[in-house]
């Protein structure tokens, strides 16, 4: 999907609105269609047995929705919560998922033009969680292809037991 | 509603249907019909078809031909012509028609009739449950109504068969039929319409004093009410994408509809309750022509069938978005008569005074269907507002000395919160009058079958259940009062012998009882043999035989799956499957069974399960900084023990000795890797779990207190976990997880035969930020 992503029409996909947020120093986007809410940090139940990245399930008003970690799904250290973490909750397909990030962003209007495909980085990281990079004001931006994130073999994974 | 044909080739049958549906100045659709009738003659009819199927088919193409070119003087009679000309030329297809020379058939000139769906010659060759492009809002529509009619009908049947002249009760059946050929024949699902239409005429004929509903006629129609069910589960899993399969024997049963009178040649003289079997009386060889009853009455369908489909999309608005997942929740809500509108014949009827001589038919309220889910989601936030509502009132600033008036008023907000939350649980609840309607049949066919006289007394159907447990709660009582019928009562033979009537009794009561639903089912049969119970269990290996056992131990054998006491296996029981299954569903309603038995006396089994599974009756337990909910139900009982009660095994399996008693003893905190426990047992607390398989003890830190929690799913992007149900919010708005104890068990068996736990462990390195959290 990110092999060819030079032609105009693959480029105008991308273009829309995003939620751009932190991980760390790292800007991060979710098109803006994909977020349902954010809402601060609020007590998570830790749930045994699932995966690391697994974080738990919280309340959102009256229906419990897990959490996931985005530090740890991208292998990045993972941190204590600070007054700025937040949870994006994202609907994907028919459930509804939180993710905890470092701080929320904006909203930016993310361009045809300024996007490019997602690099190759080799290594471990993966480039399937991403849709493409934007790359407006000389910042390197980081499009979440959401539905990656938690795609078929992490689902596969944590129903599996 | 009119589907256009698609390129794919259409069959004889699907031509029929579609004619059927289409109107004499749809110029279009007729035309491509036409052609497509024109394709069938070169196509597959003129490398096989036979001559008179030709020649009804191009008849039938020539009237067609007349009509679009304007030349018929009546266009509706050659439409009619031409559809009735389609349908003859199909039937060669069926058996039963092809004994007849085709000539018999011979098609009559236009007939007035508008619907010639109505006609006696409506069999298309191959009935088709769903048409080739179903329209799935109404189809489902459709189904939900359906479904609700043939439970009344098969109510209404039962009730014919003690009162065989109660005029209600016929036209409750007879509705059914017709509402449902009316619909399916309109969406195109021709099998329904088929087998409506027939099962329609036959009740026609008993609605106009005719024939009685009584013996064969009575079985033809039970019959084919459970073909009906069948075939509407059968479009509902086509509708789920599996393949296409009409029930088995659809085509038999249809073919007597058609023809009842063969079938009952032995005459309703004799009817009594209990008829002659239907295949037994279906075998005599006597053949009867179609009776001209039939065809007398079909105008008079043929004439409602409009007002039925013409009422249907008014029903079918879009607040009423098709879901089969609606359910019917009663609201006490006042009509006002005068206000209501000039209603259709069904929904007349059911407030029909006529109608009190049957018991309260479901519907006789005023009812609005609401989505589940909306239904879920109001629950949820009737909930929210609970616990919303508990932390405004445990505030310092609502105190009673401080602020006289605010407290006045949080407390008089709190007695509003709380009837609000007691009304939302209530709309979950559902009576249980349609499961043991369905129970009601089964002893009726049971005695048929096995020549027993059975009595089936029910009481307290109107007690109310949670909607999600009816289903899972329907399939244990089926095979119970099967077993009771099958097995329990004695023969005739044996009863007259044993000193009893010859009538046996199979007694189901429902009631409520200390924040439980308890159903009983009892019968006045032989009771359970334990002498019996015990060999058996003996001879396959399933107890030890130097081991006594207590009497409702020994009971609790016929739980044991592959357990069976028949001698001889029957095609209603016996097979030893079922009761195993009974007390599965049962424990996953977070029940309980009970047996009491006396020889020759009968047999009693006490279901006792909660009221609702949304409400779970909860002890919360701490482990370290986390909270866990153990369902009170699996709970035996709690202690801290004495340092001399807890022995180890080999380092690793411990032990703890209760009451002479040796029972395993697993550490929470170890299971789910929490930090910061108790992990001294005779410092935190023993709590003694017990599922169906075994009991163990599992140490916690402390115990915080009982509660009644509301059982949620931790959502779908989690899947399934290991030894935990659920969750649940907890007074301070905090999830809780809901253990799950028999998997708890069985996860920590698991784990002390030192199968590696890889989520487990990478679960810990992730532990300290949730903490924190």
């Amino acid at each position: 999907m990110s092999q060819e992503l030079s032609t105009t029409d693959q480029r105008a996909a991308l273009s829309g609105k995003y939620l751009t947020f932190f991980l760390g120093a790292e800007e991060y986007g979710i098109a803006i269609l994909k977020v349902r809410e954010i809402i601060g940090i609020v007590p998570v139940t830790p749930v045994p047995g699932t995966p690391s990245f697994m974080q738990g399930v919280i309340n959102l008003r009256g229906k419990i929705i897990p959490v996931i970690d985005l530090r740890a799904k991208f292998g990045m250290v993972t941190q204590a919560a600070s007054r700025e973490t937040c949870i994006i909750v994202v609907r994907r397909l028919d459930l509804e998922l939180g993710i905890v990030v470092d701080a929320v962003s904006e909203v930016r209007n993310v361009a045809a033009a300024e996007t490019d495909a997602m690099l190759d980085l080799g290594g471990e990281i993966s480039a399937e969680y991403f849709l493409g990079i934007s790359k407006a004001d000389g910042k390197v931006r980081l499009l979440l292809d959401i539905d990656r994130i938690l795609s078929t073999e992490d689902v596969l994974e944590l129903t599996k037991r | 509603m009119k589907k256009n044909s698609k390129p794919r080739e259409l069959d004889l049958g699907e031509i029929a249907v579609q004619l059927m549906q289409a109107q004499a100045s749809e110029t279009d659709s007729l035309s491509e019909l036409r052609d497509a009738l024109g394709r069938c003659l070169s196509g597959r009819l003129g490398a096989d078809g036979s001559a008179s199927v030709k020649r009804l088919v191009m008849a039938a193409k020539a009237k067609l031909d007349s009509l679009l070119v304007g030349e018929a003087a009546d266009p509706e009679g050659a439409l009619a012509a031409a559809v009735r000309l389609t349908c003859l030329a199909t039937s060669p297809e069926d058996p039963q028609a092809s004994q007849e020379p085709p000539l018999d058939w011979e098609p009559e000139p236009p007939v007035a009739s508008p619907v010639p769906s109505a006609s006696p010659s409506l069999p298309p060759g191959k009935p088709t449950l769903l048409p080739a492009e179903p329209d799935l809002d109404l189809i489902g529509e459709f189904m939900t109504e359906a479904n609700e009619h043939v439970v009344n009908a098969e109510a209404a049947l039962l009730t014919l068969e003690q009162r065989p002249d109660d005029a209600a009760a016929v036209n409750t059946v007879f509705r059914a039929f017709h509402t449902v050929k009316g619909v399916s024949s309109m969406l195109g699902m021709t099998a329904l319409a088929e087998l409506a239409h027939h099962a329609e005429s036959l009740l026609a004929r008993i609605r106009d004093g005719e024939i009685r509903c009584t013996g064969v006629y009575a079985n033809l129609c039970l019959r084919g009410i459970d073909l009906l069910k069948e075939t509407l589960s059968a479009v509902a899993a086509q509708l789920h994408g599996q393949e296409a399969k009409l029930p088995a024997g659809y085509a038999q049963l249809v073919r007597e509809l058609q023809n009842p009178d063969q079938a009952a040649q032995p005459l309703p003289a004799a009817a009594a309750p209990l008829a002659p079997l239907p295949d037994v009386a279906a075998s005599l060889p006597v053949a009867v022509p179609p009776s001209p009853a039939v065809a007398a009455a079909l105008p008079d369908v043929a004439a409602s069938l409009p007002a039925a489909a013409a009422s249907l999309p008014a029903g079918a608005g879009p607040h009423f978005n098709a879901n089969l997942a609606t359910l019917s929740v009663t609201l006490p809500v006042p009509v006002n008569v005068s206000s209501a509108p000039a209603s259709s014949a069904a929904s007349r009827s059911t407030s029909d005074p006529d109608s009190s001589s049957r018991p309260a038919a479901p519907g006789d309220e005023s009812s609005v269907r609401v989505r589940t889910d909306r239904l879920d989601r109001l629950i949820d936030m009737v909930g929210e507002l609970v616990i919303a509502h508990s932390m405004l009132a445990a505030d310092p600033r609502n105190d009673v000395s401080r602020d006289p008036d605010l407290s006045r008023k949080v407390g008089h907000a709190g007695k509003i919160v709380r009837e609000l939350q007691d009304m939302s649980m209530s709309l979950r609840m559902v009576p249980l009058r349609p499961t043991f309607q369905k129970l009601t049949r089964i002893v009726r066919d049971v005695a048929k079958k096995s020549d027993k006289l059975i009595q089936f007394v029910s009481t307290g159907d109107d007690t109310e259940i949670d909607r999600n447990m009816v289903d899972v709660i329907a399939e244990p009582l089926i095979h119970m009062v099967r077993n009771a019928a099958d097995h329990g009562i004695e023969s005739t033979a044996a009863r007259v012998a044993a000193g009893k009537s010859a009538t046996g009794t199979v007694r189901l009561a429902a009631y409520h009882s200390g924040g439980s639903v308890v159903i009983d089912l009892s019968d006045d049969g032989g009771g359970l043999d334990r002498d019996r119970i015990l060999a058996k269990a003996t001879q396959k290996g399933l107890i030890d035989p130097n081991k006594s056992l207590s009497e409702s131990e020994i009971y609790q054998l016929i739980f044991l799956p592959g357990f069976s006491t028949t001698d001889n296996v029957t095609d209603i029981s016996g097979r030893g499957v079922g009761m195993d299954v009974v007390r599965r569903n049962i424990e996953q309603l977070k029940g309980r069974i009970e047996i009491s038995s006396e020889r020759g006396r009968g047999t009693m089994f006490s279901i006792r399960l909660p009221l609702t599974l949304a409400i779970t009756d909860g002890m919360i337990v701490r482990v370290g900084a986390e909270r866990y909910i153990i369902p009170t139900v699996n709970i035996a009982m709690n202690f801290r023990p004495e340092p001399s009660q807890v022995s180890t095994v080999a380092g690793r399996g411990e032990l703890i000795l209760l009451r002479g008693e040796l029972i395993p003893l697993f550490r929470l905190h170890q299971l789910f890797k929490v930090d910061g426990a108790v992990t001294e047992p005779t410092r935190g607390l023993v709590v003694v779990l017990r599922d169906g398989v075994g009991s163990c003890g599992l140490l916690v830190d402390e115990l915080l207190g009982q509660q009644q929690v509301v059982a949620k799913s931790l959502g779908a992007g989690i899947g399934k976990v290991a030894a935990v149900s659920g969750g649940a919010i907890l007074g301070d708005g905090r999830v809780g997880l809901i253990l799950d104890p028999g998997s708890l068990i069985a996860l920590a068996k698991e784990s002390r035969n030192g199968r590696p736990q890889p989520e487990a462990a990478r679960h810990a390195t992730s532990e300290p930020s949730m903490v924190q959290a």
